[in-house]
Formats: structure tokens, sequence, C-alpha cells
């Protein structure tokens, strides 16, 4: 496969990714309290785990409930 | 009609502010952007196991990929997004009933109908755009590597996934009404599916069961025309409505 | 007319009848405490009333206007705040007031400056913050105002004030006595110190019925009364815990244990309270004057002397150990 077939997917790829991290980050710093765990460890495993990974896991697992 | 206004436009903003909108679009473009990702990635993954089955005395030969390919693989992944949606909209009544809050909002004198069919509204309109906005990267996708010519019916297939998928989503609300769990509703959801796959292994019924409209393949290389389908779409539609009048019916009398 | 007419209501749970053939009538600009113990039945009526659980028998009419079930003919004169109000956390205040007054189709400025003058009234007109960061007193006012919100004849509370603290209590029952005038309150609790602080009428509901109701001054002297006829005949080995005040009772508290001492020497059938109070037992008015003089025979000094009268918490109990 050429460089720029890949590069016409992992653009569009990295633009999603930015996006969710963006916002989900803008989620952690909104927010005081989680289901678990502090904000620097949710920071960090979002930022660290940013390939869909992180943020699906901030969502599921650390999102307060919206009571 | 005032208070079906306000209900829908309380919903459509729930899901962008409880984030659900978000994920949902995410979701969508990544099964069209992945899909096609995939598939071209397909004979290069084959050449690098090629060397190691080459050892072991099996031979590949050339993979070739077209439009086709990528469509069936997106198809496939659609179905992850099918559940995953259903997941996330599995809540949606039984939240309410489970926290309380519809009971200030009926004292009110809110009509139990709006609740209802606003919710089913934002969910349907939620998948729409999902499904549109995959369907959408996906051909482009297709139509700058391979020609779309060669998958036939390509709306008419990806509308009967769709159609599939507002089916399921459906199932969710009389669920919901009747055991008012998010489990039950999920189960219930799952019971459906699965009556209409065993119903489907009868040959005499095959056609007519919801599940058949999953059956994408022979469409789109055109061994199956258009119009074996529709008697089926038809009966989903109905089965649209069914679930709609009897989650409609059960919410009139339903304690909340 | 009543605000509120109840005749005959029923309603079961399985086999087990909760609300059994009650009558209630509430007059109009009262504020009524429902009394009842947890579980009784006071939440499931009120939830009849509001027309969000079906009756099994009997009518209910708000207003002159007959209750259906699944009907909203009769929810534009109630206001209904539940015992624990949920909200939409991601809303604010203001946005939930808003979506309520659209939900009964007020018109939009009516409703601004309803909103307005009813979170100032509740004390959240400075909260600029979603739902879901209120504690539970602000959540209880925010109930409070959006019950309020399209001026309901009749504002039915459940339970409001419990699971507050004294403070938070305090404002509740302050915002209640303060909407009088414009509506007719009626509260359920098992507080009864919530109830002589604001109502005027109280009812109190056991084994599903109305076992008493009227007006504050009514049931106590009721009360009276019907101690006089059993105070004798039931004696306190049924209620050993109790210090019973069977009707107005003349309780002296003495600066010093000796006074008191002395005092009961001459008294005998005073039962002490503590170390310096006393408390005596039968016609406090006739024995007023003979216990005056002879306090002043004996020069004994004395901190407080007070006519105790009979509180709602004697005649809950002894209904409810019925």
């Amino acid at each position: 496969m050429k460089l720029e077939d890949l590069l016409v997917f992992l653009i569009p790829l990295a633009v999603l990714e930015i996006a969710l991290l963006a916002y989900t980050l803008r989620h952690i710093f909104t927010h005081d309290h989680y289901k678990r765990g502090s904000r620097l460890m949710w920071c960090l495993i979002v930022i660290a785990g940013m390939e869909f990974i992180g943020p699906l896991l901030y969502f599921v697992l650390g999102k307060e409930d919206d009571r | 009609m005032k208070q079906w206004n306000v209900m829908l436009r309380k919903e459509l903003s729930e899901q962008i502010k409880t984030h659900r909108a978000f994920l949902v679009l995410i979701l969508f473009c990544l099964v069209g952007v992945i899909s096609p990702a995939l598939t071209k990635l397909m004979p290069w993954m084959f050449e690098f196991m090629a060397e190691d089955l080459a050892g072991s005395g099996i031979s590949v030969g050339d993979i070739h990929v077209d439009a086709l390919t990528a469509w069936t693989q997106y198809f496939k992944n659609m179905q992850l997004a099918l559940i995953a949606f259903l997941i996330l909209y599995s809540q949606t009544l039984t939240g309410e009933f489970q926290r309380g809050t519809l009971i200030i909002l009926l004292a009110k004198g809110l009509r139990r109908w709006t609740v209802l069919l606003s919710k089913l509204a934002a969910a349907l309109l939620f998948w729409t755009a999902g499904c549109a906005a995959g369907f959408l990267i996906n051909y482009a996708y297709t139509a700058y590597f391979w020609d779309n010519r060669a998958a036939e019916h390509l709306f008419f297939s990806a509308f009967c996934f769709y159609l599939l998928g507002a089916w399921l989503i459906s199932l969710i609300f009389p669920a919901s009404v009747f055991f008012q769990s998010v489990t039950a509703a999920l189960i219930g959801v799952c019971a459906g599916f699965l009556a209409s796959y065993l119903l489907g292994l009868l040959p005499a019924v095959r056609e007519y069961v919801p599940s058949f409209l999953m059956d994408t393949p022979p469409l789109l290389t055109g061994a199956a025309s258009s119009s074996e389908y529709l008697p089926c779409a038809a009966v989903t539609l109905g089965l649209i409505l069914l679930n709609t009048a009897v989650s409609l019916a059960g919410f009139r009398k339903a304690a909340v | 007319m009543n605000v509120l007419e109840i005749a005959g209501l029923t309603k079961r749970f399985g086999t087990k009848t909760v609300i059994d053939h009650m009558d209630l009538s509430i007059p109009p600009h009262s504020v009524f405490g429902f009394i009842g113990q947890n579980g009784a039945g006071k939440t499931t009526t009120m939830k009849m009333i509001t027309g969000l659980l079906k009756p099994d028998g009997g009518t209910i009419r708000v207003c002159g206007e007959k209750v259906t079930f699944g009907s909203n003919k009769t929810s534009r004169w109630i206001g209904y705040l539940p015992d624990v109000p949920e909200f939409y956390g991601y809303m604010t205040a203001a946005q939930y007031l808003a979506l309520c007054g659209e939900i009964t189709g007020m018109e939009r400025e009516n409703l601004r400056e309803a909103s307005g003058r009813l979170l100032e009234l509740v004390g959240l007109a400075d909260s600029r913050g979603c739902i879901r960061h209120f504690s539970r007193g602000m959540k209880q006012r925010l109930g409070i105002a959006q019950a309020l919100l399209n001026g309901p004849r009749l504002l039915i509370c459940d339970e409001p004030t419990s699971a507050l603290d004294p403070v938070g209590r305090k404002e509740i029952l302050d915002i209640l006595a303060s909407v009088k005038d414009q509506t007719t309150v009626l509260f359920s609790t098992h507080v009864l110190s919530d109830v002589e602080r604001i109502c005027d009428h109280a009812a109190l509901l056991s084994g599903g019925r109305i076992a008493v109701q009227g007006t504050l001054e009514e049931l106590k002297t009721r009360r009276n009364k019907e101690s006089n006829r059993s105070a004798r005949a039931e004696h306190s080995l049924r209620r050993p815990y109790e210090k019973i005040v069977a009707k107005e009772t003349l309780q002296i508290e003495f600066q010093t244990e000796k006074d008191l001492q002395q005092f009961r020497v001459r008294y005998p059938s005073g039962e002490a309270v503590d170390r310096t109070t006393i408390r005596l037992p039968g016609d406090a008015y006739e024995d007023m004057s003979s216990i005056l003089s002879d306090l002043a025979q004996n020069h004994v000094p004395v901190r407080k002397l007070e006519l105790l009268e009979p509180t709602l918490e004697d005649l809950f109990l002894e209904v409810t150990a019925q």
C-alpha cells in the first residue's frame, strides 16, 4: 500500500481521535467528581489510550451519572 | 401538539448534553473510515501471512479487493455499531422510570404518548443521522479507491439495514414499558432478534422475517433483486408500528 | 367549596388494602397536615389525587372536578412535589422551570415572570449551575418552585421536610407557610412538630382510614376529652416509656433538688421528670391555687411554673397504638 493511500485513512482517523480526545478532556475538566478515579488519572488514561480506548473507558467507567 | 414539540426539543437537547449524540456520531464515522481501511489492508495482510502459510504448504493467490468487498465489510461493521447503538439507547425510557424524573412532568398534565413518541423519534433521528454519516463516508472512500458500480443496490441495501435497526430500536420501548428495567429492555431486543432469526430458519417464512433484511450480500452482488426484499421490508415496517402501538397502550396504564 | 373532596377512596396492592374507604375534605386556604407513619399510605393517596395511580374505588374531586387516572383535566389545579423530587441533572433550575411551564402551556411572558418570582421565593435566583450539583435541600426548594409554577389551587407536598437538616427544614416550612394566601397546602409528614409549626388543619391516617381530622385546636381538645375518659382505665403499663401528658398539666421547675424532694413529701402524686422538675397529674386548674399558696407559705423559690398543653404526639401515639 502506498503512503498516500495510508494517509487518506490516517488523517480522518486522527481528526476523529483528536475530536474525541478534546471532547473527553473538556468533560473531565468541567466535572469535579467521577464514578471512580481522579482527574489526573483520567487525563493520563485518556491521553495514553487516545486511540478511542481511553475516552471509551472514561465514558463507561469514569463519567458520573447525570443526576 | 405543543407538548410534543416541547418534549421532542427536550429529548434532542438531552442527547447533546448527555454526550450521546457525540458518541453516536464518532461511532458511525469510525465505521465509515475503518471499513474501507480494513478492505484496503486485506491484500497486504494476506501477503504477510502468505509467507507463513507457504511454509506449511498452503499457497495463497493474489487477493483481489474492490468496492464490493468494501461494502460487505461495511455492513459487517455496521452490525457492531448497531449493537453499540442499542446499548446506548436501551435506557432512554427505563432511566426515567428508575430515577422518577417523569413523575413531576406527568403530574403537570404531560400526555404520556408525547414522552414515548419523542423518545422514539429522537432515537430514530440519531440512528438515521449515524447511518447517513457512515454511508456517506464509506461511499466517498470506495469511490476514491475503486468503482462503486461494482456493488449493486447500494442504497437499497443500506435502507434494508437501516430498517432492521429501526425495528430493533422500536423493540426497546415495549420491553421498557412492561418490565421497566434496562436489562429487560436489552433482553427484549435480543429475544426479538433471536425469534426473528429462528423463524428465519424455516424456509416458508424465511423471506418475511426482519432478520432477512440483514442478508445484504446477495443484493450487493446482484444475485438477488430488490423486489425480493420488499415483502420483508413491509413486514418490518408493520412490526415497528405494532411495537409502537403496544408500548403506547402499555404506557397509558403503567404506574410511574 | 372544598378544594379537595375524597369519598370512599380505596386502593389495594395485591391482597393488601393500603387505603380503605378513606374520606377527607380540605377547605380552601388552609395548611393541611397529613400525618401518618411510614408506610401508612400517604404517598399512595397523594399519587391518586394527582392521577398518577389508579384507585380501586371511591372518588376524588379537586375544585369540584373529578380526578380520573391518566387524564390531565385536573392537573391544572394541582401542584405536586414528590417525596424525592428528581430532575434532569443537566438542566439549570431556570431551564427546568421553563420546561415545566411549556408543558402546562404557559405564555412566554407569564412564564418568565413566574419563574423569576418563584426562584426568588425559594432562594434559588442566584444558582447558575446544573441541578446535578444541587444539594438535597436545593432540590426540595426547586420542587416547590415547580409545583407553584402554574398557580395551583392545591399544593401537594409529599414529606417535604424528611431527610433535611434543621436549617433546610425550617426554610421549607417557612416557604409553605408563606404561600398560604395564594393556595391551599396539603403536606404529608410523620414529624409532628412540623404540623404544629405551620398547619391549621390536620388529619391522621391510620390503618388506611382517617382516624381523626379537624383544626389543630379541635384535635387537641378532642384529645383532652378522650383522655379524661380513658386515662384511668388504661394504665401506663401499656406504654411504660411515655411520660404521658393526659391533659393540661402543671410542671414546676425548682432551683434545687432539695426543694423538689421537700415538695414531693407534701405532694406525693408528683412525677419527677428530672432532678429539679416535677409534673403534677390531676386537674391543673383546681390544683394551681393550692400549690401556689403552698409554695408561698414555705418560701420555695421556683425557676419556672408552666401549664403543659397536650401535644399532637400524644394523640398520634394513642391513635396508632389502637
